[in-house]
């Protein structure tokens, strides 16, 4: 096992580097930052000087390469648009969206799972018709209809909840937390609904079918003909056998949360770092937009190495299997 | 390392949520689209950062409601013997928020920081040599030559404590890592800024100590970037903010319908017009056209008849927007009354121009716009494309972000392209200075003149106007110039970009047509 973690691990370092080499080569089609930086009665002189001074005046690999050579010592640079070191930046702005990914994640996860569960144990019931056809709702409008709608609904029209914004946050010294204030946590009631909906219906489809699958398995027949009560052969029996593949979709969609934030955030002017890496693009602000880039690649990787890691706990069968067989 | 805070502070975070209502009608919030880059008045020289600190830091001269120059920490000032440059009588008794006193010496600190080369309001004093103290509250600032906009030209000319930034190690700005003027500000103005969070909030309040007299009812305002334009609407209509800017064109009539809601509309400083390549040899983006047929003036004189602004104007900015024949606006100073309108829209004219200079059957050329940087850019680019078709001018439209727009531009990769300008000084001198002068690096003339349009007049002009003290016999060469520029179809002026804020129909406030919001004229009832 170690020697699978450790291929895996350089397999993920192999990735990272290309990840960033790829984005690198890309940044200059985002456009140029310097006429956001110099006002408008900067000169031509003005633009080379600072253009020099950045270092665009060097290929990408080049910036690449000076780019690495200061992550690898913790320095991500400082930001174009706001003159304060990126990491600074993104360290404010990261709490607010973990909290927005672990509220949204949690709800997807609770009820993806239960209402999974209960559509597919009453399959014919007008209720798991329903909830079904709703859920079509949930993976086919796109998200930031979706807050709009809600924006509109419970903002708007019922005045219930707040339009954007994070509510009052209580700062505890290197972590920010809406969690603890009404505001706050009405705040997060909207945008987690938003960035939560579509992977809740993923796992909730997900669960389902996985789960009538397993209903017709031998096994189950024999739990029912040992008189197993329905809940025990429900709970104990089918949904553990369910949970390998819906284990390694929900790890793949905590990567996806935390990714797909950029939207929600947008809609939800809600100040994480997805909404900082939009405003990044629009300024071209190529240190924030290289640090969230390699962030959220880092995490992707990390997360498949851990789903791939839990296989072994969850499933004994992977475990047989590498050690050579039966 | 964690600063834990106690159960009390987790207490007054709650509390303002139960707060009276009473205690909370003059509180402020508004919505903008962009974020100050910074809080240091001289480290960048743009509208938002301009506009917001405006409330916290002051010059020695301010704008009014109508944009006339009034005192500000200068009571007053005149001309020195015959135009060697201007002296200040400064206010007595004015302090900075930090408690420390204003005298000269922040002036000429501020001078000597706003000048250097890391401060990007660095031309603002080009045409200055020295400023002098002369003794606590007098300075006098020596010019090259006679300069009689030098007052008008220094209202964003914002004052900073000399002691307070020296103490801070901000004694100059610094654009590329920031310092402590960033993120903090030791202004002289109405209001004081009590929690700065970039992106996230910005927190003013009064500032007790301040010289002037307080005409609005604020005791605390908060500012908060909302980029998606929806967002902000829904926040104006659910009252979360009490203003936002701007309004998108097509959401104003709904909302004139809104009793809940107020849309104030004004004409901003920025003419939109076209430009073109005058010093290619050959068009870009053209397959068969041999030559550049827009060094032609009949050719730029057809475009100008070709586009019917009136429709554009009525279709796109719903009635928002007026047209212009110059390249500043009726509000500004030295605006060119005489100067007769706009070419009309005639096709068949614009047919006939074209013929006459050899191109009866139009040619095809590439036109560069801007898809983010204007209201609507984008659709009146198509609209204008459109124009163009029916007098046989085929355009091949490219519309961009405008961060990779102005590279563009540089590299001359246009045969057409959309540009407004914004005079920051508020006189028909500034877009000669940057569109019209021929372009030339030592001097810093021409800067924006992307085509190198170049008028051996005008450039003759220019120094003149910069340095007559004599009012009619500058307008008289701003007239020279306007009309130059309309003779040779230089540009194609389009019309003026409106101002469309909305606010809550509770609030009373003045806007200004260089989009400043100033919040000492808000009140909230």
């Amino acid at each position: 096992m170690l020697a699978y973690i450790i291929r895996r691990v350089a397999q993920s370092a192999l990735v990272l580097l290309i990840v960033g080499l790829v984005a690198f080569a890309m940044f200059r089609f985002v456009g140029d930052p310097i006429d956001n930086m110099l006002g408008q009665e900067r000169t031509a002189d003005d633009i080379e000087r600072l253009r020099e001074q950045l270092g665009l005046d060097q290929r990408f690999v080049v910036q690449y390469y000076r780019f690495l050579e200061n992550a690898v010592q913790g320095n991500f640079g400082v930001s174009y648009r706001q003159g304060r070191p990126v990491i600074d930046i993104l360290m404010e702005r990261a709490p607010a969206t973990l909290e927005l990914a672990a509220v949204s994640g949690i709800l997807a996860v609770l009820f993806g799972i239960a209402l999974g569960v209960f559509t597919a144990i009453r399959r014919k019931g007008i209720a798991a018709n329903i909830i079904m056809s709703v859920s079509l709702i949930g993976v086919s409008l796109p998200t930031f209809l979706i807050g709009i709608l809600l924006i509109y609904l419970f903002s708007v029209e019922l005045g219930w909840l707040p339009s954007f914004g994070r509510g009052d946050v209580v700062d505890l010294g290197a972590w920010t937390t809406g969690f603890l204030t009404a505001s706050g946590l009405k705040a997060l009631i909207l945008p987690s609904i938003t960035l939560g909906l579509y992977q809740m219906t993923l796992i909730m489809r997900l669960v389902r079918s996985e789960m009538l699958e397993v209903l017709r398995q031998d096994y189950i027949r024999f739990a029912r003909a040992r008189g197993l009560r329905n809940r025990a052969v429900h709970f104990r029996h089918a949904l553990k056998n369910t949970m390998v593949p819906v284990i390694t979709v929900i790890g793949l969609q905590v990567g996806a949360i935390i990714a797909f934030a950029i939207i929600t955030e947008t809609v939800f002017q809600w100040p994480g770092v997805g909404l900082l890496f939009i405003n990044a693009i629009q300024f071209v602000d190529i240190p924030v937009m290289a640090a969230y880039l390699m962030l959220i690649s880092v995490m992707f990787v990390g997360i498949n190495l851990i789903v791939d890691i839990l296989y072994f706990f969850i499933d004994p069968r992977l475990r047989v299997d590498r050690k050579g067989g039966h | 390392m964690f600063r834990f805070f106690t159960a009390a502070a987790c207490a007054a975070v709650l509390v303002p949520a139960a707060l009276v209502p009473a205690a909370q009608a003059e509180e402020f919030s508004w919505a903008v689209t962009t974020d100050p880059q910074t809080m240091d008045p001289h480290a960048v020289n743009s509208t938002p950062v301009l506009g917001f600190l405006n409330n916290v830091y002051e010059g020695l001269v301010r704008r009014g409601k109508d944009m006339s120059i009034e005192p500000a920490l200068a009571t007053s000032w005149e001309p020195i013997g015959t135009g060697e440059g201007w002296r200040f009588h400064l206010r007595e008794g004015v302090t900075f928020q930090d408690g420390s006193a204003f005298t000269a010496d922040d002036v000429i600190f501020s001078y000597q920081r706003a000048s250097s080369p890391e401060a990007d309001t660095a031309s603002w004093f080009a045409p200055v040599s020295e400023i002098l103290q002369v003794d606590d509250y007098t300075v006098d600032v020596l010019t090259h030559s006679p300069n009689p906009i030098f007052p008008d030209s220094i209202a964003n000319w914002m004052i900073m404590d000399s002691g307070w930034a020296e103490a801070n190690a901000a004694a100059r700005p610094d654009k590329e890592s920031g310092n402590h003027a960033t993120l903090h500000t030791n202004g002289t103005g109405a209001f004081r800024m009590t929690t700065r969070e970039p992106g996230l909030r910005t927190v003013l309040e009064p500032f007790e100590g301040w010289w002037g007299e307080a005409e609005h009812n604020i005791t605390r305002a908060e500012m908060t970037p909302i980029q998606n334009p929806a967002t902000a609407l829904a926040a104006l209509l659910s009252g979360d903010v009490d203003m936002i800017n701007p309004v998108p064109i097509q959401d104003v009539q709904r909302l004139q319908g809104n009793p809940d809601v107020k849309v104030v509309q004004g004409i901003e400083a920025r003419v939109i017009m076209l430009g073109f390549p005058h010093e290619a040899d050959a068009l870009k983006f053209s397959a068969e056209t041999e030559g550049n047929p827009f060094a032609d003036v009949r050719v730029r004189k057809a475009v100008a008849h070709a586009i019917n602004v009136p429709a554009i104007l009525r279709t796109i900015m719903r009635g928002n927007a007026e047209p212009v024949n110059q390249l500043v606006s009726g509000a500004m100073r030295g605006y060119s009354d005489a100067l007769e309108d706009a070419p009309a829209y005639d096709p068949e004219v614009a047919k006939a121009l074209l013929s006459e200079a050899g191109y009866p059957d139009g040619f095809s050329f590439g036109f560069k716009c801007p898809n983010n940087r204007y209201l609507n850019d984008e659709a009146v680019c198509q609209a204008v494309t459109a124009m163009l078709a029916q007098v046989g001018l085929t355009a091949t439209l490219d519309a961009m972000p405008v961060q990779n727009y102005w590279p563009e531009l540089r590299a001359d990769n246009y045969d057409m392209y959309l540009l407004g300008w914004s005079p920051g000084t508020f006189d028909a001198e500034h877009p000669i200075r940057f569109l019209g002068a021929t372009p030339n690096e030592e001097k810093k003339l021409g800067s924006w003149n992307f085509g190198g349009y170049s008028n051996a007049r005008v450039d003759e002009l220019l120094p003149q106007i910069q340095s007559e003290i004599d009012e009619p016999t500058r307008q008289g060469m701003l007239d020279e110039v306007a009309q130059t520029l309309q003779d040779e179809t230089a540009y194609v002026p389009l019309y003026v970009q409106p101002l469309v804020w909305g606010t809550g129909s509770n609030v009373t406030l003045t806007q200004r047509p260089d989009n400043f919001f100033i919040l000492r004229w808000v009140s909230v009832n």
